[in-house]
């Protein structure tokens, strides 16, 4: 494989260069992103730690082993909320600059047994509290297809990484759209999975009502398989399910054929007050999937006019007792930004939480009434293409809004309701960024979220960036904007 | 429902047990600038809303549990 490729490549293309010695060995390979991630990093800001010591340790040791997994010997690198043992947990705060992990989160463990090598810890903003993504300690990770915009956050780093071709997949979490948001920014394919199905034993908390753990990754079939080796009950976490793991990666044997799946569409509120070639894209996305089979019919959701305030109103307490041990003697190290939100959470009353929490649970009575007709919900993933870095507010149509309002429209919600989603590409704006639309199912259905999905993807196609000329001076951009 | 103002949130933070907060981010609250979170006295007028909603006995939400197709 070329240089390119091999940056570029799936997992699946990864392993059988490995299986056939096309790729000579693990550490080779290792060797090779992380060479690319300490030339890039400068540019993107996508890792906050690139841990190249433990890297090559660890894929020595997939040199030596006699397990050929599909995981075996590939690289990744996770959003630095996950704990790997050894190294900083700082959640791009100056708050947890001294916070060594002991052990590695449970997700992490997984992947590491599976023969994955950790590559380090990815930019995000801090504590996850944003979906733009900016971080005025470790820098703002830009968007691969266009210097002068946002990757998306809060797993900015996540998404960057692998839109630079550092590593083939990443872990993020996803408290209003972390994931799915940053993902369909850049142009991957971002998994949320349903609420309880992976396990946050060594995560850094952000809101426990709301927080999912995730993936990002180029394929559907690599979402498969990353969901395949990390879900599952875990005792160290008090809300992780023990339903039983599907095979996610058997489902999409299946890819083509949706003759079993009904899918809604939801009009109301999620095809309003969007950029008209997303609205456009969707409709085609809906139309291959009627190709593919699908029966479609249009849906109607709970009406969604309060359910900013509801998330927040559940967020922001559940932050602040999260932040409660650093405050006294650290509060001077965070963001102003985020001591305003903790700030909220101090000022709202225990009703208004409880209510919130009360809401949320309507939401999911009325949705999932919604999934006794339907299989499959399908929308856009957001309203607008990247925004630029430093706009603080975006106007869509007539609609004029804060960028952290406008962005995680379409999937904050499911947070809220707890149902698998997943955003996969769906093509290029005419501005050269790309645009996402997003699959929703019901609880532990991740196989048809993922098997819709991989029925989009092989409509869609996009490009994948062509940065290394456009990306000569990004530091120097970078800087500015951030000045 | 009266007007938010800082004084208020000062007063309650310091007669309540609450962290220590700055006049910066209690002026972020009643006066937003940094565009990451919708003002308070927005929030509250939509609690507000919400508190007449009749929610009977709905429990807070918790886990989620696997529906089976119907």
């Amino acid at each position: 494989m070329r240089d390119e490729e091999l940056a570029f490549a799936s997992i699946s293309a990864l392993s059988a260069g490995l299986a056939s010695e096309d790729i000579s060995s693990p550490t080779a390979l290792t060797q090779f992103f992380l060479e690319r991630s300490k030339r890039l990093n400068a540019d993107c800001h996508a890792f906050i730690e690139i841990t190249e010591q433990n890297a090559l340790r660890d894929a020595e040791r997939a040199d030596n082993m006699h397990d050929t997994g599909l995981l075996h010997g590939i690289p990744f690198a996770s959003k630095d909320l996950f704990d790997v043992a050894g190294v900083k947990t700082t959640a791009g705060s100056r708050v947890l600059a001294d916070n060594t992990a002991n052990s590695d989160a449970t997700v992490i463990k997984r992947l590491r047994s599976a023969g994955a090598v950790s590559h380090g810890k990815l930019n995000l903003h801090e504590f996850a509290y944003g979906i733009t993504g900016e971080n005025a300690v470790y820098g703002t990770p830009v968007n691969a297809y266009d210097k002068t915009r946002l990757a998306g956050g809060s797993s900015s780093g996540s998404a960057a990484a692998v839109a630079f071709g550092l590593v083939p997949f990443t872990l993020g979490t996803d408290t209003g759209g972390s994931i799915r948001v940053p993902a369909a920014l850049s142009g991957l394919v971002g998994l949320k999975p349903t609420f309880g199905r992976i396990s946050r034993s060594g995560v850094f908390p952000y809101s426990w009502s709301l927080d999912h753990v995730g993936t990002i990754t180029r394929t559907v079939a690599d979402a498969a398989l990353i969901l395949q080796t990390i879900a599952g009950e875990d005792n160290d976490d008090p809300d992780s399910s023990n339903e039983p793991v599907d095979n996610y990666v058997a489902a999409l044997e299946q890819s083509g054929n949706l003759n079993k799946l009904k899918i809604g569409v939801p009009r109301t509120f999620f095809f309003e007050n969007a950029d008209p070639e997303i609205l456009a894209v969707t409709e085609l996305a809906i139309d291959n999937l009627r190709a593919h089979g699908a029966q479609v019919i249009d849906v109607e959701l709970p009406k969604m006019e309060h359910t900013r305030a509801v998330s927040l109103t559940v967020q922001m307490p559940e932050a602040l007792s999260v932040h409660s041990r650093y405050l006294e003697d650290r509060g001077h190290l965070y963001s102003r930004d985020f001591r305003a939100g903790i700030a909220l959470g101090q000022c709202l009353l225990a009703e208004h939480y409880i209510r919130a929490k009360r809401m949320m649970t309507r939401y999911r009575q009325q949705i999932n009434t919604v999934f006794e007709k339907v299989d499959l919900l399908i929308t856009p993933t957001t309203p607008t293409i990247a925004p630029r870095i430093g706009q603080p507010r975006i106007t869509i149509g007539n609609n004029d809004e804060a960028i952290g309002n406008a962005i995680t429209r379409y999937t904050s919600f499911f947070n809220m309701t707890g149902h698998p989603a997943l955003t996969v590409p769906s093509g290029l704006h005419s501005q050269g960024l790309p645009m996402g639309v997003q699959i929703i199912g019901r609880y532990y259905e991740e196989a048809e979220v993922l098997l819709a999905g991989s029925a989009l993807e092989e409509k869609f196609q996009i490009p994948k960036p062509s940065f290394h000329e456009r990306y000569e001076n990004v530091g120097e951009f970078v800087s500015a904007a951030e000045k | 429902m009266d007007k938010l103002n800082a004084h208020t949130l000062q007063a309650l933070c310091s007669q309540l047990a609450a962290h220590p907060w700055g006049e910066e981010e209690l002026n972020e609250l009643v006066d937003p600038k940094l565009g990451v979170i919708t003002g308070f006295q927005e929030l509250l007028e939509e609690l507000e809303v919400l508190r007449h909603v009749d929610l009977e006995f709905t429990a807070p939400a918790q886990g989620v549990q696997r529906k089976r197709k119907v």
